[in-house]
């Protein structure tokens, strides 16, 4: 099999995939504007924890080693969902360090869609995202920013 | 010293009032619990999650005419196109805007049904939707009922059946996105079954936009103990661009949730 085959078969199967994640997710608007196929891994200081429907919102201040700082949006799920997981509003609070695992958005912006957060105290959540497997992991050493 | 004969008359007279009582006070309490008096129609109170039991056929697609098929079709394929693409259209709910009749018996997030006198309550957490059936009186002529989300719902118990019928939901409140005329009708049954599932079959009709009625069914499984949680769209970062596209804003408004 020649690989532009391979490719059209990967990006068919994909596209199942998502039309099926869409479909669970129904009355849901779609997750499909981030990217399905790796995840960045940051740590940085909550600036926020926007509690609110449709869905929640984190921000984040990440420092690199030269002193900067990069600011990330990052869109959770609904505040609905996650309380029946388990999650509370009081859960971050600003100036908490924290960890997360993200799907960037594919248009580059420094935004991504939340999947699993490790909180102050160390407790790592989950975010409930619908078909949350869809969204390959990459190893944190494996990741380009 | 009361003679014997007395006291236990007494004692006889004192146990038939606290049986009277007690009878009274119970007849009291199923009455405030379950007005409706018909011993057939179920306890359906409380809320409830969908369940995909294997009990629930598949949903058909709409059987619409060939013309408006072709477009639904087209606007189906393009749907997935687009988030394939990781480019999703927006919809009504990148809007916030509630999902109306019949897909909030979709029940995306719990439902919970309210029985009272005269009416059946059903509310939906997602968007906190709120449609009312009204018992026993008779449907409105459709150009009676201010098109709107839910339309005008009354209902009738035939048995232990509910049998709602449904008219007056707009036309741009669209269900899988399949088009509707003003005519629609939406014709339920909802009973509960021996295996605790309770089953909404919904049955569509629309000459004007549909070959035959769409006719697919909705189940529903209690969660004991589980109280509806508030839900208000208030912020959606997510938006519909000139496109039609969804897209994200990214920074962040200035005060909306804590």
């Amino acid at each position: 099999m020649n690989f532009a085959k391979l490719a059209m078969r990967r990006s068919l199967c994909l596209a199942v995939i998502l039309f099926v994640a869409a479909m669970a997710a129904e009355a849901h608007h779609s997750f499909a504007m981030y990217d399905h196929s790796r995840t960045l891994t940051l740590k940085g200081t909550a600036t926020k924890f926007q509690w609110s429907n449709p869905h929640a919102y984190l921000e984040i201040d990440v420092h690199d080693a030269k002193g900067g700082v990069k600011h990330y949006t990052l869109e959770g799920t609904s505040i609905n969902m996650m309380q029946r997981i388990g999650w509370r509003s009081n859960m971050i609070k600003f100036g908490d360090s924290i960890k997360v695992v993200m799907a960037p958005v594919i248009s580059g912006e420094p935004v991504g869609l939340l999947l699993e957060v490790t909180l102050a105290n160390g407790e790592t959540k989950q975010l409930g995202v619908p078909a949350s497997d869809t969204f390959k992991r990459t190893p944190e050493q494996e990741q380009r920013p | 010293m009361i003679p014997a004969k007395a006291s236990r008359r007494f004692s006889r007279r004192i146990r038939i009032i606290a049986v009277g009582l007690l009878t009274l006070s119970s007849f009291s309490l199923a009455y405030a619990q379950a007005p409706q008096t018909a011993a057939s129609i179920p306890d359906i109170t409380g809320s409830w999650e969908r369940a995909r039991d294997a009990s629930i056929p598949a949903q058909p697609q709409p059987p619409l005419k060939p013309q408006y098929q072709k477009e639904w079709l087209a606007k189906t394929q393009a749907v997935r196109e687009a988030a394939a693409k990781g480019a999703p259209l927006a919809d009504r709910a990148t809007l916030c805007l509630p999902e109306g009749m019949p897909a909030m018996m979709g029940a995306t997030f719990p439902i919970e049904i309210l029985q009272s006198k005269g009416q059946v309550t059903i509310i939906e957490e997602a968007f906190t939707q709120v449609r009312r059936i009204l018992l026993d009186r008779p449907q409105k002529a459709i150009d009676d009922v201010e098109p709107g989300f839910y339309g005008n719902s009354v209902g009738l118990w035939e048995g232990s059946t509910l049998v709602v019928d449904t008219v007056g939901v707009r036309e741009n409140v669209v269900f899988q996105n399949a088009p509707h005329s003003a005519n629609m009708r939406i014709k339920e049954r909802i009973s509960l079954g021996a295996n605790g599932i309770l089953r909404d079959e919904i049955t569509i009709e629309d000459p004007e936009k549909l070959e035959k009625p769409w006719t697919f069914t909705f189940g529903y499984r209690r969660i004991p103990n589980y109280t509806l949680l508030e839900y208000i769209c208030e912020d959606n970062r997510e938006y519909a661009d000139e496109k039609g596209q969804q897209k994200i804003r990214v920074a962040a408004p200035e005060n909306p949730g804590k």
